[in-house]
């Protein structure tokens, strides 16, 4: 009974029928992700559609989200295994097949191959005014609150706690200090002003926050607004807390305290990356066709200065020239304080060369299979008319 | 030059699409680890550090804090928050003037600091001089501030009386407070605050391990007697 359960399941998870269902469920769901875009923004809809087990939605009068669709995890897991169960049902080795086998490959490395994006890809700015030299990048999506060291005279240590740790209640000690810190409210997005007569006090009680009037905001949908991350935090040393402090990707005001005489530094701000090699800004160039406003290039002159390796060149970054180095590559994306700042996107992606080897692999296997299918047809018309 | 190093250990799994994929798992979960982990990066200084001493409410006249955009409006390229523009440093007559103690440097200060002003002998002390504009938030809010800094808890209001000693300058009088921190390598703070006439608020902090901020304490206070506008 079970034997035959099993064997049914078998048969069903390598069927053709699955293979064309996952493709269609696919096919709509990068439709839907499409539409979504304008109500969650690209990565909101993204993570939504495609990251996903389920793409669950909140329907009015719910007070719970519910799963209305497959997500593209799900669909994707399914068809890995129906491609490699079918492989693996119907492998023999008649060279006749041997293009189809490829093809299952090709198609298997392309869902693999948005796994490991997902999993692997690195997507972060790097912003430079003229003259400056900047080691780190910052993430577009993911805050950090950060604890800077500034007790040494030459050097900072920097802490940076990521936005998907600071959960109401959680309790982080930083390693290699005496800190821990306390979270007591955490806001994707808020909304801060200067705290009126009639407002509530607030929950800081030092720094600047506890002049401000903090109100919960819905999260930044469209992938032109940007969150002001906020929370409330007490930073405890030693038995001691030091109070309750607001920090916030919109509040400017250096907020520090001192413990066991290091200065300590808190902030809210984009997640960042050190590197082990630095950039400077030589010159933004905007350049316009003559006699218009029109846009005729944006460039970067940068200059990499990587001591570990020696390493100390001028580099030109205009559009579709990127740098590529150390695994990534430096895109001119933006600019701006009157054309002496430059924004350049930063992607990584161990990932990237899979999509085109699966579709080397498929085209591949399209051409051999077609081919051998043709060659054996010309071959039994030859012996037909032969015979 | 920077030294990086992934730290602490991991609270939570990795995205759970991922895990499911049972090859990658291994892989996948300790990616997810790296994405949650407290990062620890040691950065030289390139630039002066920011201002640890810019006093509360420094954003604006009514106690607005300072705020680099306003909420949701923030470009993807825009410069980090954390820009404050410093205020306007008085000039001609608004200029407050001293005499140096004997033995002390002084440096312009930058950004919020009007100037920086270090004390001979050695040992961790500083003092700063920052000028605002307006009440800059008040007497106590500005004293708990600093006390905060130390890890002192606030005091009330009626209580600074028995705590300020005031000092007389020639540009008014000058309100200072003697604080000291708890733990084993104490942070002493001698911080006074003046209103002069036209409107300005000027902090004085001495700043520093316990033991060279006491010697120096003496000269600092012969430093706010010397204060002068003319």
């Amino acid at each position: 009974m079970i034997r035959r359960f099993a064997v049914r399941c078998w048969i069903l998870l390598a069927s053709l029928q699955v293979t064309i269902v996952s493709l269609v469920l696919l096919m709509a769901l990068v439709v839907l992700c499409t539409l979504a875009q304008t109500e969650l923004g690209t990565l909101g809809a993204v993570n939504a559609y495609m990251r996903s087990w389920l793409v669950m939605r909140q329907l009015q009068g719910l007070p719970f989200r519910l799963p209305l669709f497959p997500g593209g995890a799900l669909v994707g897991l399914v068809l890995v295994a129906n491609l490699s169960a079918a492989l693996v049902r119907r492998f023999d080795f008649n060279p006749r097949k041997f293009g189809l086998w490829v093809v299952h490959a090709g198609l298997i490395l392309l869902v693999a191959g948005e796994f490991v994006t997902g999993a692997f890809q690195m997507d972060a700015r790097m912003t430079i005014e003229q003259g400056q030299t900047v080691d780190y990048l910052e993430s577009y999506h993911q805050m950090e609150l950060a604890v800077s060291d500034l007790t040494d005279p030459a050097h900072t240590e920097e802490y940076g706690i990521p936005d998907s740790r600071l959960k109401e209640g959680a309790v982080i000690a930083l390693p290699g200090t005496p800190l821990t810190l306390k979270v007591k409210r955490f806001y994707v997005n808020a909304a801060l002003s200067p705290r009126g007569p009639n407002d509530p006090p607030s929950l800081a009680d030092r720094g600047v926050g506890a002049g401000v009037t903090l109100t919960e905001a819905p999260p930044a949908a469209s992938d032109k607004e940007v969150n002001a991350t906020s929370a409330f935090v007490e930073p405890v040393a030693g038995g001691v807390s030091y109070g309750t402090w607001l920090v916030s990707t919109v509040l400017g005001a250096p907020q520090t305290f001192i413990h066991e005489g290091r200065t300590y530094l808190l902030s809210m701000r984009p997640r960042r990356t050190y590197l082990p090699y630095s950039v400077t800004l030589r010159k933004f160039s905007h350049d316009i066709y003559p006699g218009t406003d029109i846009p005729k290039n944006f460039s970067s002159l940068v200059h990499l200065s990587n001591p570990a390796r020696g390493e100390q060149r001028d580099v030109l970054i205009y559009m579709n020239q990127p740098l590529r180095y150390d695994g990534k590559a430096f895109y001119q994306a933006s600019y701006g304080k009157g054309d002496t700042l430059s924004v350049l996107q930063v992607v990584s992606n161990p990932g990237w060369l899979l999509p085109y080897l699966s579709c080397a692999l498929i085209t591949l296997g399209l051409l051999l299979h077609f081919g051998t299918t043709l060659f054996n047809a010309i071959k039994r018309r030859q012996e037909q008319e032969a015979v | 030059m920077i030294r990086i190093h992934p730290t602490l250990g991991c609270t939570r799994p990795g995205p759970a699409p991922l895990a499911a994929l049972a090859v990658a798992a291994g892989l996948l979960l300790g990616l997810g680890c790296d994405r949650d982990q407290v990062s620890h990066a040691t950065v030289a200084k390139e630039a002066p550090a920011p201002a640890p001493m810019a006093p509360a409410h420094a954003g604006g006249p009514q106690g607005m804090p300072p705020m680099a955009m306003p909420p949701g409006t923030m470009p993807p390229g825009a410069m980090p928050p954390g820009a404050l523009p410093p205020p306007p440093r008085p000039t001609g007559k608004g200029a407050l003037k001293w005499s140096l103690p004997k033995g002390w440097t002084e440096a312009p200060g930058s950004g919020m600091r009007y100037a920086t002003l270090t004390p001979p002998g050695g040992g961790k002390a500083e003092m700063s001089v920052v000028v605002l504009p307006g009440p800059a938030g008040g007497e106590a809010a500005n004293v708990n501030r600093w006390r905060g800094q130390i890890g002192l808890p606030p005091l009330e209001e009626d209580a600074l009386a028995a705590l300020r000693r005031k000092v007389p300058s020639r540009a008014g009088q000058v309100a200072v407070y003697d604080f000291t921190s708890l733990g084993e390598t104490r942070t002493r703070m001698v911080a006074g605050l003046l209103a002069t006439a036209d409107g300005n608020t000027w902090f004085f902090k001495l700043m520093g391990d316990a033991e060279p901020v006491g010697k120096a304490k003496p000269s600092f206070i012969k430093y706010l007697e010397t204060l002068h506008l003319d």
